[in-house]
């Protein structure tokens, strides 16, 4: 397998709404990461773009050939990527595969969803159909009830407690205060006022919860021989491990429904593939639709021993300047969850950390990052293990 | 069959004895395709839940919308509604019952299927 390196990066700021349409938001991310990778007057082996949900928010199918003509890069191959909410990881993914095979040398990957075309109602029952049909969808299982479920469940087991549960929504919203591509950047919060925020399914609030966002992101990606040929100066990032596996569909056929499996299987597969352990993990980004799952994927991924990644967060391990910071973007919930952008939004976030673009929010000499990007409620989930090399 | 007579079906797979449910093509034990149909149990125990102040369109009673996921006495777990007034005081080990009833509309048509609803209930109503 050829060597595969992220060239250039760029995402549209994470809002709703965002002004535009999903072409405009899909196109700002990608001529931003075309002009970061300086390929402006190149043309690309294919393009691969990543959206949940296209044709029923934003009333647009075939939605990658209209990027192509929009962005000039007719003939170039592409067709649309659609894995839940890891769309944007999952569409890396198969441009890594691309390069690595040495049938492309040089690919755009961009992700983008417009949601807020719909109501708020609307917009859950949409998420919604990604649940099994027959056993969750159709009794009115929502995803924030499934957060719930497996939140209460959690607490009872390992004694979490509500303050661990919300130091995780704070450190997230403070992360997100130094992000200007983020959602939610002008809001912080404090514990008592997670503690005190709306139930939207209990024992969740809304503190405990992402947002409905717009957003792009978008990545160049090349061969390592492409990269040293275009001769960019910034620090070459290169796709180290990848990883991804499934599980029941339905939460409660799981082996144990308190743990995520298919975030176990598909971390090992990415460390494996890396050569790396999670204690090499110098910062990560994880899907953190709702506050729980950051706590249980830091415990599945290996970064923290099962039943402790709510004390983690309580004792600020998991902040900026902790031992490992986790979504140093603010995560799902402040820098948002633009469903198909969300996978490449936390590749890019971890190339600026990586090169030390973060700004104030920069983990210190960050060499080794890790991404999770899940493709429905724990069934799905997609590791992508980034690496400066240097 | 009468509606109170509706049973909650599993499928035991006929290689591996896996009861799976919802049913699939496949066991997802053994991959086997033979299932025998069998009633998952007429008590239950509550397992997680949550009240949900949002319910999706559709959803015809008055919020919050009560779902959650039970375990039959042969280990089988379900998720569903569950028809409770005053859950309060509810318990994890609540033992429920299943029954049939209108879950929501979904494109103007009403889905059914098993909801849950307290065990005692039936017996203090069967008392009166
Ligand atoms: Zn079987």
């Amino acid at each position: 397998m050829r060597e595969v390196t992220i060239m250039g990066c760029g995402m549209t700021k994470f809002a709703r709404p965002l002004p535009g349409s999903l072409m405009d938001i899909a196109s700002e991310a990608s001529l931003k990461a075309i002009e970061d990778a300086g390929a402006g007057d190149r043309d690309f082996d294919a393009v691969y773009f990543a959206s949940m949900a296209c044709g029923e928010f934003a009333h647009q199918t075939a939605a990658a050939t209209a990027l192509v003509d929009e962005l000039a890069l007719i003939p170039a191959p592409t067709h649309r990527i659609e894995n839940g909410p890891a769309s944007g990881a999952s569409a890396i993914r198969d441009a890594f595969f691309g390069i690595a095979s040495g049938m492309y040398d040089l690919v755009l990957v961009t992700g983008a969803e417009k949601m807020s075309t719909v109501s708020g109602a609307v917009a859950t029952d949409l998420i919604s159909t990604m649940l099994h049909h027959e056993a969750e969808y159709l009794h009115g299982a929502t995803l924030p009830s499934f957060a719930a479920m497996l939140t209460r469940l959690y607490m009872k087991r390992y004694g979490l407690t509500e303050n661990q549960l919300a130091a995780v929504a704070v450190k997230n919203h403070e992360n997100g205060s130094k992000n200007p591509y983020a959602q939610l950047s002008h809001k912080k919060c404090t514990i008592e006022g997670v503690k005190d925020s709306i139930m939207i399914a209990d024992p969740i609030r809304m503190y405990h919860c992402c947002p409905v966002s717009d957003g792009g992101a978008s990545l160049v990606i090349c061969s390592a021989e492409k990269a040293r040929e275009l001769g960019i100066k910034k620090p070459l990032i290169k796709i180290a491990g990848l990883g991804q596996a499934t599980d029941a569909h339905t939460l409660q056929e799981r082996e144990d429904p308190a743990v995520l499996k298919s975030v176990q299987l598909a971390s090992q597969q990415a460390f494996k593939m890396a050569g790396l352990e999670p204690k090499d993990i110098d910062v990560a980004e994880v899907h953190d639709a709702f506050e729980i799952l950051e706590i249980v994927e830091s415990e599945d991924a290996g970064f923290f021993p099962k039943g402790e990644g709510g004390k983690a967060a309580e004792e600020g391990k998991t902040a900026l300047d902790g031992e490992l910071p986790i979504n140093p973007s603010g995560g799902l919930k402040s820098r948002g969850h633009a469903l198909g952008a969300t996978g490449l939004a936390q590749a890019v976030e971890l190339v600026w950390q990586l090169r030390g673009e973060a700004g104030e929010r920069q983990v210190k000499d960050a060499k080794n990052a890790y991404a999770l990007n899940f493709g429905g409620f724990g069934d799905n989930s997609v590791v992508t293990v980034l690496r400066r090399t240097d | 069959m009468s509606e109170e007579e509706k049973k909650m079906i599993g499928f035991k797979c006929k290689k591996c004895s896996r009861i799976n449910y919802p049913k699939r093509a496949r066991c997802l034990s053994c991959k086997g395709m033979e299932f025998e149909e069998v009633e998952l149990g007429k008590e239950c125990e509550l397992v997680t839940y949550t009240q949900v102040y949002n319910p999706p369109a559709g959803y015809k009673g008055d919020p919050p919308l009560m779902l959650g996921i039970v375990k039959f006495p042969n280990g089988v777990l379900a998720m569903g509604q569950l028809a409770i007034d005053h859950p309060k005081d509810l318990k994890l080990s609540a033992k429920l019952r299943p029954i049939w009833g209108m879950l929501r509309e979904i494109g103007g048509k009403e889905v059914f299927g098993f909801k849950f609803e307290l065990a005692k209930k039936e017996q203090t109503s069967k008392l009166k």
